[in-house]
């Protein structure tokens, strides 16, 4: 899976595509019991959306 | 972690769901040794308190269902009876 460097080859990528940032995990949540309730494990997943726009 | 059977119930079913969510990050990171740790961590975890959750109470799967006096896994209740919580 090669994984090109999304800050600095921005000028590569060809136009009119979706790009999705290779996810970079380092931490979980600590407390599993409110992973659990938030629906995910990884902080940087953790995007509740309040109605208007996520966080 | 929980003592009664729904407490020690619901706690295997969050360590199972962390499992799951490492398993589809995994999926993609397959050479991410930090996830690789926090699998091995967990999924040893949930091993333990499945075989405590057996011993204590009923066998979860048939993998922990070794039986001397009566056959544990036929016995247990099942899903529907409402007993697991």
């Amino acid at each position: 899976m090669q994984d090109y460097l999304y800050d600095n080859n921005i000028d590569k990528f060809p136009v009119a595509m979706a790009y999705v940032p290779w996810q970079r995990f380092d931490k979980m949540f600590d407390d599993l019991e409110k992973a659990y309730c938030t629906g995910t494990i990884f902080p940087e997943l953790d995007k509740p959306f309040t109605g208007r726009r996520c966080v | 972690m929980g003592n009664n059977k729904e407490q020690l119930l619901r706690d295997i079913g969050i360590v199972d769901f962390v499992l799951t969510e490492l398993t589809l990050y995994l999926d993609t990171h397959p050479f991410d040794r930090n996830a690789m740790e926090y699998f091995n961590h967990y999924n040893r975890i949930k091993h333990q308190m499945e075989k405590e959750f057996s011993m204590k109470y009923f066998p979860l799967n048939t993998s922990m269902a070794e039986s001397n006096k009566e056959w544990r896994w036929g016995m247990a209740p099942l899903p529907w009876e409402g007993v697991c919580g």
